[in-house]
Protein backbone atom coordinates (compact mmCIF):
# COMPACT_ATOMS: atom_id res chain seq x y z
CA UNK A 1 0.00 0.00 0.00
CA UNK A 2 2.13 2.45 -1.08
CA UNK A 3 -0.07 5.62 -1.30
CA UNK A 4 -0.62 5.02 2.54
CA UNK A 5 2.96 4.83 3.04
CA UNK A 6 3.60 8.54 1.79
CA UNK A 7 1.18 10.03 4.11
CA UNK A 8 2.67 8.42 6.82
CA UNK A 9 5.81 10.28 5.69
CA UNK A 10 4.40 13.45 4.80
CA UNK A 11 3.13 13.55 8.24
CA UNK A 12 6.26 12.77 10.15
CA UNK A 13 8.16 15.53 7.56
CA UNK A 14 5.68 18.08 9.03
CA UNK A 15 5.93 17.03 12.02
CA UNK A 16 9.68 17.18 12.32
CA UNK A 17 9.95 20.53 10.43
CA UNK A 18 7.02 22.01 12.42
CA UNK A 19 9.19 21.06 15.83
CA UNK A 20 12.15 22.89 14.28
CA UNK A 21 9.71 25.61 13.46
CA UNK A 22 8.75 26.16 17.15
CA UNK A 23 12.78 26.54 18.36
CA UNK A 24 12.72 29.30 15.34
CA UNK A 25 9.65 30.51 17.17
CA UNK A 26 11.38 30.89 20.61
CA UNK A 27 14.82 32.31 18.96
CA UNK A 28 13.29 35.17 17.40
CA UNK A 29 14.61 37.98 19.46
CA UNK A 30 11.29 39.80 18.12
CA UNK A 31 8.53 37.43 19.61
CA UNK A 32 9.52 37.52 23.18
CA UNK A 33 8.01 39.99 23.70
CA UNK A 34 6.71 41.25 19.83
CA UNK A 35 8.09 43.69 18.88
CA UNK A 36 5.93 47.58 19.15
CA UNK A 37 4.63 48.96 16.09
CA UNK A 38 5.39 52.18 18.43
CA UNK A 39 9.37 51.69 18.56
CA UNK A 40 10.80 54.44 16.57
CA UNK A 41 13.10 53.95 13.20
CA UNK A 42 15.88 53.90 15.53
CA UNK A 43 14.89 51.22 17.81
CA UNK A 44 14.08 49.50 14.96
CA UNK A 45 17.24 49.51 13.89
CA UNK A 46 19.36 48.98 16.77
CA UNK A 47 16.99 45.73 16.98
CA UNK A 48 18.57 44.21 13.66
CA UNK A 49 21.94 45.34 14.59
CA UNK A 50 21.88 44.18 18.32
CA UNK A 51 20.18 40.81 17.29
CA UNK A 52 21.60 40.22 13.50
CA UNK A 53 22.30 36.63 14.22
CA UNK A 54 19.35 35.48 16.47
CA UNK A 55 17.21 36.66 13.23
CA UNK A 56 19.43 35.43 10.84
CA UNK A 57 19.02 31.91 12.93
CA UNK A 58 15.74 32.02 13.34
CA UNK A 59 14.70 33.17 9.57
CA UNK A 60 16.88 31.20 8.02
CA UNK A 61 15.34 28.20 9.46
CA UNK A 62 11.36 29.05 9.06
CA UNK A 63 12.63 30.05 5.84
CA UNK A 64 13.89 26.41 5.35
CA UNK A 65 11.19 24.56 7.22
CA UNK A 66 7.93 26.18 7.45
CA UNK A 67 6.58 25.25 3.64
CA UNK A 68 7.26 21.66 4.88
CA UNK A 69 3.98 21.94 6.65
CA UNK A 70 2.50 21.34 3.12
CA UNK A 71 3.00 17.60 3.51
CA UNK A 72 0.87 17.96 6.03
CA UNK A 73 -1.94 20.00 4.28
CA UNK A 74 -1.71 17.86 1.42
CA UNK A 75 -2.52 14.83 3.37
CA UNK A 76 -5.49 16.82 4.31
CA UNK A 77 -6.43 17.68 1.01
CA UNK A 78 -6.20 14.01 -0.13
CA UNK A 79 -8.32 13.11 3.13
CA UNK A 80 -10.95 15.99 2.18
CA UNK A 81 -10.85 14.18 -1.77
CA UNK A 82 -11.94 10.61 0.54
CA UNK A 83 -14.77 12.16 2.30
CA UNK A 84 -18.53 11.41 1.39
CA UNK A 85 -19.18 15.23 0.70
CA UNK A 86 -21.70 15.72 -2.62
CA UNK A 87 -18.65 16.96 -4.79
CA UNK A 88 -14.51 16.99 -3.85
CA UNK A 89 -15.13 20.39 -4.47
CA UNK A 90 -13.68 21.96 -1.25
CA UNK A 91 -10.74 20.08 -1.36
CA UNK A 92 -9.69 21.83 -4.43
CA UNK A 93 -10.38 25.32 -2.78
CA UNK A 94 -8.72 24.05 0.23
CA UNK A 95 -5.61 23.39 -2.06
CA UNK A 96 -5.60 26.56 -3.87
CA UNK A 97 -5.82 28.68 0.13
CA UNK A 98 -2.99 26.66 1.33
CA UNK A 99 -0.70 27.66 -1.43
CA UNK A 100 -1.20 31.10 -1.23
CA UNK A 101 -1.10 31.17 2.67
CA UNK A 102 2.08 29.54 2.59
CA UNK A 103 3.31 31.73 0.08
CA UNK A 104 2.63 35.13 2.46
CA UNK A 105 4.51 33.74 4.60
CA UNK A 106 7.31 32.95 2.75
CA UNK A 107 7.37 36.78 1.56
CA UNK A 108 7.36 38.02 5.07
CA UNK A 109 10.00 36.08 6.01
CA UNK A 110 12.37 37.49 3.37
CA UNK A 111 11.25 40.73 4.23
CA UNK A 112 12.97 40.17 7.96
CA UNK A 113 15.99 38.72 6.54
CA UNK A 114 16.26 41.54 3.77
CA UNK A 115 16.14 43.63 7.04
CA UNK A 116 18.96 41.82 8.77
CA UNK A 117 21.14 41.85 5.79
CA UNK A 118 22.29 45.18 5.86
CA UNK A 119 21.26 46.61 9.73
CA UNK A 120 23.86 49.68 9.19
CA UNK A 121 21.13 50.73 6.35
CA UNK A 122 19.08 53.84 6.60
CA UNK A 123 16.95 52.86 9.65
CA UNK A 124 13.94 54.52 7.62
CA UNK A 125 14.47 51.94 4.97
CA UNK A 126 14.76 48.89 7.96
CA UNK A 127 11.88 50.29 9.89
CA UNK A 128 10.01 49.88 6.16
CA UNK A 129 11.05 46.59 5.65
CA UNK A 130 10.21 45.88 9.35
CA UNK A 131 6.68 47.24 9.27
CA UNK A 132 6.19 45.30 5.48
CA UNK A 133 7.53 41.80 7.44
CA UNK A 134 4.88 42.49 10.08
CA UNK A 135 1.76 43.06 8.32
CA UNK A 136 2.51 40.30 6.10
CA UNK A 137 2.59 38.24 8.65
CA UNK A 138 0.24 39.05 11.28
CA UNK A 139 -2.80 40.67 9.07
CA UNK A 140 -3.70 38.49 5.79
CA UNK A 141 -5.41 36.26 7.87
CA UNK A 142 -7.87 35.74 4.53
CA UNK A 143 -6.30 32.34 3.34
CA UNK A 144 -6.17 30.69 6.77
CA UNK A 145 -9.84 31.32 7.55
CA UNK A 146 -10.37 30.44 3.96
CA UNK A 147 -8.59 26.78 4.30
CA UNK A 148 -10.07 26.63 7.57
CA UNK A 149 -13.91 27.15 6.73
CA UNK A 150 -13.64 24.56 3.29
CA UNK A 151 -11.95 22.05 5.93
CA UNK A 152 -14.83 22.50 8.24
CA UNK A 153 -18.01 22.30 6.22
CA UNK A 154 -15.89 19.58 4.18
CA UNK A 155 -16.06 17.26 7.49
CA UNK A 156 -20.00 18.72 7.81
CA UNK A 157 -20.89 17.76 4.71
CA UNK A 158 -19.16 14.00 5.29
CA UNK A 159 -21.95 11.09 5.15
CA UNK A 160 -19.75 8.99 5.65
CA UNK A 161 -20.90 7.19 9.49
CA UNK A 162 -17.70 7.00 10.67
CA UNK A 163 -16.52 10.56 9.41
CA UNK A 164 -13.11 10.96 8.19
CA UNK A 165 -12.21 13.90 10.39
CA UNK A 166 -14.92 13.79 13.99
CA UNK A 167 -16.67 16.49 13.82
CA UNK A 168 -15.42 18.18 16.48
CA UNK A 169 -11.96 19.10 14.12
CA UNK A 170 -14.98 21.02 12.07
CA UNK A 171 -15.51 22.94 15.22
CA UNK A 172 -11.86 23.13 16.45
CA UNK A 173 -11.20 24.75 12.72
CA UNK A 174 -14.07 27.43 12.33
CA UNK A 175 -12.93 28.28 16.20
CA UNK A 176 -9.31 28.94 15.05
CA UNK A 177 -10.54 31.10 11.99
CA UNK A 178 -12.47 33.15 14.50
CA UNK A 179 -9.98 33.82 16.33
CA UNK A 180 -7.82 34.57 13.61
CA UNK A 181 -9.78 37.18 12.24
CA UNK A 182 -9.44 40.16 14.48
CA UNK A 183 -5.94 40.24 13.33
CA UNK A 184 -6.46 42.13 10.25
CA UNK A 185 -7.58 45.23 12.46
CA UNK A 186 -3.53 45.46 13.24
CA UNK A 187 -3.16 47.20 9.86
CA UNK A 188 -5.12 50.56 11.14
CA UNK A 189 -4.53 50.48 15.14
CA UNK A 190 -0.65 50.56 17.08
CA UNK A 191 -1.38 50.17 20.78
CA UNK A 192 -3.63 47.49 22.41
CA UNK A 193 -4.65 43.84 21.98
CA UNK A 194 -5.27 44.12 18.16
CA UNK A 195 -1.27 45.94 17.59
CA UNK A 196 0.48 43.53 15.47
CA UNK A 197 2.41 42.82 18.98
CA UNK A 198 -0.76 42.73 20.81
CA UNK A 199 -2.44 39.78 22.95
CA UNK A 200 -5.45 39.17 20.50
CA UNK A 201 -3.43 40.17 16.82
CA UNK A 202 -0.57 38.48 18.01
CA UNK A 203 -0.94 35.73 20.55
CA UNK A 204 -4.26 34.60 20.59
CA UNK A 205 -3.93 34.40 16.82
CA UNK A 206 -0.22 32.33 16.36
CA UNK A 207 -1.77 30.34 19.37
CA UNK A 208 -4.46 29.22 17.97
CA UNK A 209 -3.05 28.52 14.62
CA UNK A 210 -0.10 26.59 16.00
CA UNK A 211 -3.05 24.13 18.44
CA UNK A 212 -4.82 24.13 15.39
CA UNK A 213 -1.98 22.35 13.38
CA UNK A 214 -1.33 20.17 16.47
CA UNK A 215 -4.94 19.04 15.67
CA UNK A 216 -4.90 18.57 12.24
CA UNK A 217 -1.87 16.71 12.97
CA UNK A 218 -3.41 13.97 14.36
CA UNK A 219 -6.43 14.15 13.27
CA UNK A 220 -5.07 13.95 9.71
CA UNK A 221 -3.23 9.87 11.60
CA UNK A 222 -6.08 8.75 12.68
CA UNK A 223 -7.33 9.08 9.21
CA UNK A 224 -4.80 7.34 7.57
CA UNK A 225 -5.18 4.51 10.25
CA UNK A 226 -8.59 4.35 10.08
CA UNK A 227 -8.28 4.12 6.17
CA UNK A 228 -5.71 1.51 6.74
CA UNK A 229 -8.69 -0.38 8.36
CA UNK A 230 -10.97 -0.21 6.02
CA UNK A 231 -8.73 -1.42 3.31
CA UNK A 232 -7.44 -4.52 5.45
CA UNK A 233 -11.59 -5.04 6.40
CA UNK A 234 -12.51 -4.64 2.43
CA UNK A 235 -9.67 -7.43 1.63
CA UNK A 236 -11.05 -9.67 4.06
CA UNK A 237 -14.53 -8.90 3.01
CA UNK A 238 -14.41 -11.10 -0.20
CA UNK A 239 -13.11 -13.78 1.11
CA UNK A 240 -15.53 -13.88 3.68
CA UNK A 241 -18.00 -13.96 1.36
CA UNK A 242 -15.86 -16.48 -0.83
CA UNK A 243 -15.96 -18.79 2.35
CA UNK A 244 -20.17 -18.43 3.23
CA UNK A 245 -20.39 -19.56 -0.18
CA UNK A 246 -18.58 -22.70 0.13
CA UNK B 1 -26.85 6.30 -7.39
CA UNK B 2 -30.10 8.72 -8.40
CA UNK B 3 -29.94 10.60 -11.47
CA UNK B 4 -32.30 12.73 -10.42
CA UNK B 5 -31.67 16.42 -9.85
CA UNK B 6 -31.52 17.12 -5.99
CA UNK B 7 -30.43 20.48 -5.06
CA UNK B 8 -29.08 18.81 -1.39
CA UNK B 9 -26.59 16.79 -3.36
CA UNK B 10 -25.12 19.68 -4.97
CA UNK B 11 -24.97 21.93 -1.37
CA UNK B 12 -20.91 22.55 -1.17
CA UNK B 13 -21.22 23.63 -5.20
CA UNK B 14 -24.06 26.11 -4.62
CA UNK B 15 -22.05 27.48 -1.39
CA UNK B 16 -19.08 27.86 -3.57
CA UNK B 17 -20.83 29.21 -6.36
CA UNK B 18 -22.82 31.97 -3.54
CA UNK B 19 -19.27 32.44 -2.92
CA UNK B 20 -18.93 34.38 -6.24
CA UNK B 21 -21.43 37.30 -6.87
CA UNK B 22 -20.39 37.80 -2.74
CA UNK B 23 -17.24 38.21 -3.39
CA UNK B 24 -17.07 40.06 -6.77
CA UNK B 25 -19.26 43.03 -4.44
CA UNK B 26 -17.14 43.20 -2.17
CA UNK B 27 -14.10 43.26 -4.11
CA UNK B 28 -15.86 46.46 -6.28
CA UNK B 29 -17.10 48.13 -2.86
CA UNK B 30 -12.91 47.57 -1.95
CA UNK B 31 -11.27 48.44 -4.93
CA UNK B 32 -14.00 51.03 -6.25
CA UNK B 33 -15.63 52.91 -3.37
CA UNK B 34 -12.90 52.43 -0.42
CA UNK B 35 -9.51 51.60 -1.73
CA UNK B 36 -9.34 54.00 -4.84
CA UNK B 37 -7.65 51.41 -6.50
CA UNK B 38 -10.06 51.53 -9.44
CA UNK B 39 -10.06 53.54 -11.43
CA UNK B 40 -6.72 53.95 -10.22
CA UNK B 41 -5.29 57.14 -9.48
CA UNK B 42 -2.38 58.49 -12.00
CA UNK B 43 1.00 57.36 -12.17
CA UNK B 44 2.40 60.62 -13.69
CA UNK B 45 1.29 62.03 -9.42
CA UNK B 46 3.83 63.79 -7.70
CA UNK B 47 5.93 62.39 -4.46
CA UNK B 48 3.82 65.25 -2.51
CA UNK B 49 0.49 64.34 -4.62
CA UNK B 50 1.16 60.77 -3.67
CA UNK B 51 1.22 61.67 -0.43
CA UNK B 52 -1.81 63.78 -0.07
CA UNK B 53 -3.56 60.86 -2.10
CA UNK B 54 -2.92 58.64 1.09
CA UNK B 55 -3.38 61.52 3.43
CA UNK B 56 -6.75 62.03 2.10
CA UNK B 57 -7.92 58.04 1.22
CA UNK B 58 -6.18 56.67 4.75
CA UNK B 59 -9.14 55.66 6.48
CA UNK B 60 -10.80 53.99 3.58
CA UNK B 61 -7.84 52.63 1.96
CA UNK B 62 -7.48 51.23 6.03
CA UNK B 63 -11.38 50.22 5.86
CA UNK B 64 -10.85 48.25 2.67
CA UNK B 65 -7.81 46.55 2.61
CA UNK B 66 -8.77 44.75 5.95
CA UNK B 67 -11.55 43.56 4.88
CA UNK B 68 -10.04 42.37 1.80
CA UNK B 69 -7.03 40.83 3.44
CA UNK B 70 -10.25 38.94 5.88
CA UNK B 71 -12.46 37.80 2.47
CA UNK B 72 -9.92 37.20 0.18
CA UNK B 73 -10.36 33.55 0.07
CA UNK B 74 -12.98 33.98 -1.94
CA UNK B 75 -11.16 33.61 -4.69
CA UNK B 76 -10.12 30.28 -3.79
CA UNK B 77 -12.80 28.94 -3.33
CA UNK B 78 -13.89 30.00 -7.21
CA UNK B 79 -10.64 28.48 -8.30
CA UNK B 80 -12.25 25.37 -6.94
CA UNK B 81 -15.22 25.52 -8.21
CA UNK B 82 -14.28 26.18 -11.50
CA UNK B 83 -11.42 23.41 -10.97
CA UNK B 84 -14.00 21.21 -10.10
CA UNK B 85 -16.08 22.14 -13.13
CA UNK B 86 -12.87 21.64 -15.45
CA UNK B 87 -12.51 18.43 -14.39
CA UNK B 88 -16.02 17.18 -14.96
CA UNK B 89 -15.08 18.18 -19.21
CA UNK B 90 -14.03 15.55 -21.15
CA UNK B 91 -10.02 16.48 -20.79
CA UNK B 92 -7.65 15.38 -18.93
CA UNK B 93 -7.92 16.92 -15.11
CA UNK B 94 -3.94 18.52 -16.17
CA UNK B 95 -5.84 21.80 -16.81
CA UNK B 96 -7.85 21.86 -13.83
CA UNK B 97 -5.01 21.41 -11.83
CA UNK B 98 -3.39 24.19 -13.50
CA UNK B 99 -6.16 26.67 -12.97
CA UNK B 100 -5.88 26.15 -9.41
CA UNK B 101 -2.27 26.33 -9.53
CA UNK B 102 -1.92 29.91 -11.48
CA UNK B 103 -4.65 31.31 -9.60
CA UNK B 104 -2.87 30.04 -6.26
CA UNK B 105 0.32 32.11 -7.37
CA UNK B 106 -1.73 35.26 -8.83
CA UNK B 107 -3.64 36.04 -5.55
CA UNK B 108 -0.23 36.90 -3.79
CA UNK B 109 1.44 39.50 -6.23
CA UNK B 110 -1.49 40.09 -8.48
CA UNK B 111 -4.15 41.13 -5.14
CA UNK B 112 -2.06 41.07 -1.79
CA UNK B 113 0.96 42.54 -2.62
CA UNK B 114 -1.13 45.76 -3.60
CA UNK B 115 -3.23 45.53 -0.39
CA UNK B 116 -0.05 45.47 1.63
CA UNK B 117 1.20 48.53 -0.13
CA UNK B 118 -1.07 50.75 0.12
CA UNK B 119 -1.83 49.36 3.99
CA UNK B 120 1.98 49.53 4.66
CA UNK B 121 2.06 53.31 3.12
CA UNK B 122 -0.87 54.05 5.07
CA UNK B 123 0.52 52.56 8.57
CA UNK B 124 2.93 55.44 8.98
CA UNK B 125 1.27 59.25 7.63
CA UNK B 126 4.81 60.48 8.94
CA UNK B 127 7.18 58.06 6.90
CA UNK B 128 9.45 59.43 4.20
CA UNK B 129 7.22 60.79 1.24
CA UNK B 130 9.56 58.73 -1.04
CA UNK B 131 9.10 55.52 0.82
CA UNK B 132 5.51 56.10 0.43
CA UNK B 133 5.59 57.13 -3.01
CA UNK B 134 7.51 53.78 -3.85
CA UNK B 135 4.37 51.63 -1.83
CA UNK B 136 2.24 53.46 -4.05
CA UNK B 137 4.10 52.19 -7.22
CA UNK B 138 4.33 48.40 -5.67
CA UNK B 139 0.34 48.77 -4.92
CA UNK B 140 0.26 49.53 -8.10
CA UNK B 141 1.97 48.05 -10.67
CA UNK B 142 1.85 44.54 -9.13
CA UNK B 143 -2.08 45.26 -9.03
CA UNK B 144 -2.44 46.10 -13.04
CA UNK B 145 1.45 44.57 -13.89
CA UNK B 146 0.86 40.77 -12.95
CA UNK B 147 0.29 39.73 -16.55
CA UNK B 148 1.47 36.18 -16.28
CA UNK B 149 -0.62 34.24 -13.80
CA UNK B 150 -3.96 35.61 -15.23
CA UNK B 151 -3.00 35.09 -18.78
CA UNK B 152 -2.38 31.49 -17.78
CA UNK B 153 -5.22 30.94 -16.47
CA UNK B 154 -7.37 32.30 -18.88
CA UNK B 155 -5.53 30.12 -21.66
CA UNK B 156 -5.95 26.98 -19.94
CA UNK B 157 -9.71 27.46 -18.79
CA UNK B 158 -10.34 28.52 -22.67
CA UNK B 159 -8.19 25.07 -23.99
CA UNK B 160 -10.26 23.29 -21.97
CA UNK B 161 -13.54 24.53 -23.17
CA UNK B 162 -12.45 24.18 -26.72
CA UNK B 163 -11.34 20.69 -26.17
CA UNK B 164 -14.00 19.31 -23.39
CA UNK B 165 -16.72 17.47 -25.55
CA UNK B 166 -19.10 17.36 -22.57
CA UNK B 167 -19.74 21.04 -23.29
CA UNK B 168 -19.49 22.26 -18.86
CA UNK B 169 -19.50 25.78 -20.76
CA UNK B 170 -20.26 27.06 -24.14
CA UNK B 171 -17.61 27.18 -26.90
CA UNK B 172 -17.91 31.23 -26.82
CA UNK B 173 -16.95 31.59 -23.48
CA UNK B 174 -13.51 30.16 -24.28
CA UNK B 175 -13.29 32.84 -27.10
CA UNK B 176 -14.26 35.84 -24.27
CA UNK B 177 -11.68 33.89 -21.86
CA UNK B 178 -9.15 34.22 -24.98
CA UNK B 179 -10.20 38.10 -25.03
CA UNK B 180 -8.26 38.38 -21.33
CA UNK B 181 -5.46 37.06 -22.71
CA UNK B 182 -5.20 40.28 -25.36
CA UNK B 183 -6.11 42.16 -22.36
CA UNK B 184 -3.32 41.27 -20.27
CA UNK B 185 -0.66 41.33 -23.02
CA UNK B 186 -2.07 45.02 -23.60
CA UNK B 187 -1.37 45.98 -19.93
CA UNK B 188 1.41 44.97 -20.03
CA UNK B 189 3.30 48.35 -21.32
CA UNK B 190 2.28 49.90 -17.43
CA UNK B 191 5.67 49.09 -16.71
CA UNK B 192 6.47 51.62 -19.34
CA UNK B 193 4.46 54.19 -19.53
CA UNK B 194 3.35 56.90 -17.20
CA UNK B 195 0.88 58.81 -19.11
CA UNK B 196 -1.42 57.93 -21.98
CA UNK B 197 -3.60 55.08 -22.76
CA UNK B 198 -1.21 52.42 -21.90
CA UNK B 199 -0.17 53.94 -18.58
CA UNK B 200 -1.89 51.84 -15.25
CA UNK B 201 -4.50 54.23 -15.39
CA UNK B 202 -4.92 54.72 -19.31
CA UNK B 203 -8.30 53.86 -21.88
CA UNK B 204 -6.45 50.51 -22.79
CA UNK B 205 -4.52 49.31 -19.69
CA UNK B 206 -6.94 49.87 -17.46
CA UNK B 207 -10.34 50.76 -19.00
CA UNK B 208 -10.71 48.36 -21.88
CA UNK B 209 -9.13 45.88 -19.53
CA UNK B 210 -11.36 46.29 -16.64
CA UNK B 211 -14.66 47.09 -19.47
CA UNK B 212 -13.72 43.07 -20.65
CA UNK B 213 -12.93 41.89 -17.10
CA UNK B 214 -16.81 43.03 -16.24
CA UNK B 215 -17.75 40.78 -19.19
CA UNK B 216 -16.01 37.93 -18.94
CA UNK B 217 -17.33 37.88 -15.01
CA UNK B 218 -21.12 38.32 -15.71
CA UNK B 219 -20.83 35.68 -18.49
CA UNK B 220 -18.75 33.30 -16.07
CA UNK B 221 -20.88 33.93 -13.12
CA UNK B 222 -24.33 32.46 -14.60
CA UNK B 223 -22.38 30.27 -16.76
CA UNK B 224 -21.00 28.34 -13.66
CA UNK B 225 -24.51 28.25 -12.12
CA UNK B 226 -25.78 26.61 -15.14
CA UNK B 227 -22.88 24.44 -15.17
CA UNK B 228 -24.32 23.26 -11.25
CA UNK B 229 -27.66 23.26 -12.44
CA UNK B 230 -27.00 20.55 -15.28
CA UNK B 231 -24.89 18.22 -14.18
CA UNK B 232 -26.46 15.12 -12.68
CA UNK B 233 -26.47 14.98 -8.79
CA UNK B 234 -23.72 13.01 -7.91
CA UNK B 235 -21.24 11.71 -5.14
CA UNK B 236 -17.57 11.38 -5.38
CA UNK B 237 -17.27 12.08 -9.29
CA UNK B 238 -14.01 10.30 -10.58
Amino acid sequence: MPALNVQRISLWISLGFGAVMLVAFVAFPGFFPPMSPRMSADQVAAFYRDHQSAIRFSMITFNFCSVMLMPLYMVVVYQMKRMATPTQVFAYSYLSAVVSGATLFALADLFWLIAAFRPERDPNLTMLLNDLAWITFVTPVGMLIGQNLCLALGIFFDSRPRPIFPRWVAVVSVVTALAMAPSAAAVAVRTGPLAWNGVVSFWLRTGAYAVFLAVLFFAARSAINQEERDEASDALEPMEAAGAAV
Amino acid sequence: MTAAPDRTGKRDLWICWWTAPVFYLLFGLIFVLLTRVMPPPRPSMSTAQIGAFFAEHRTTIQIGFALLIVVIAGSAVLSGLVAYQMKRMSVQPVFAYGYIATLAVGAVPGCLLCAISFLTATFRPDRDPHQIAMLYDVALLSFVGSLGCFAAQYLILAIAILLDKNKIFPTWFAYVSIWQIVTELLAAPVFIFKHGPFAWNGAIAFYEGTLLFGVYISCFIPLLRKAIQQQPSERLPA
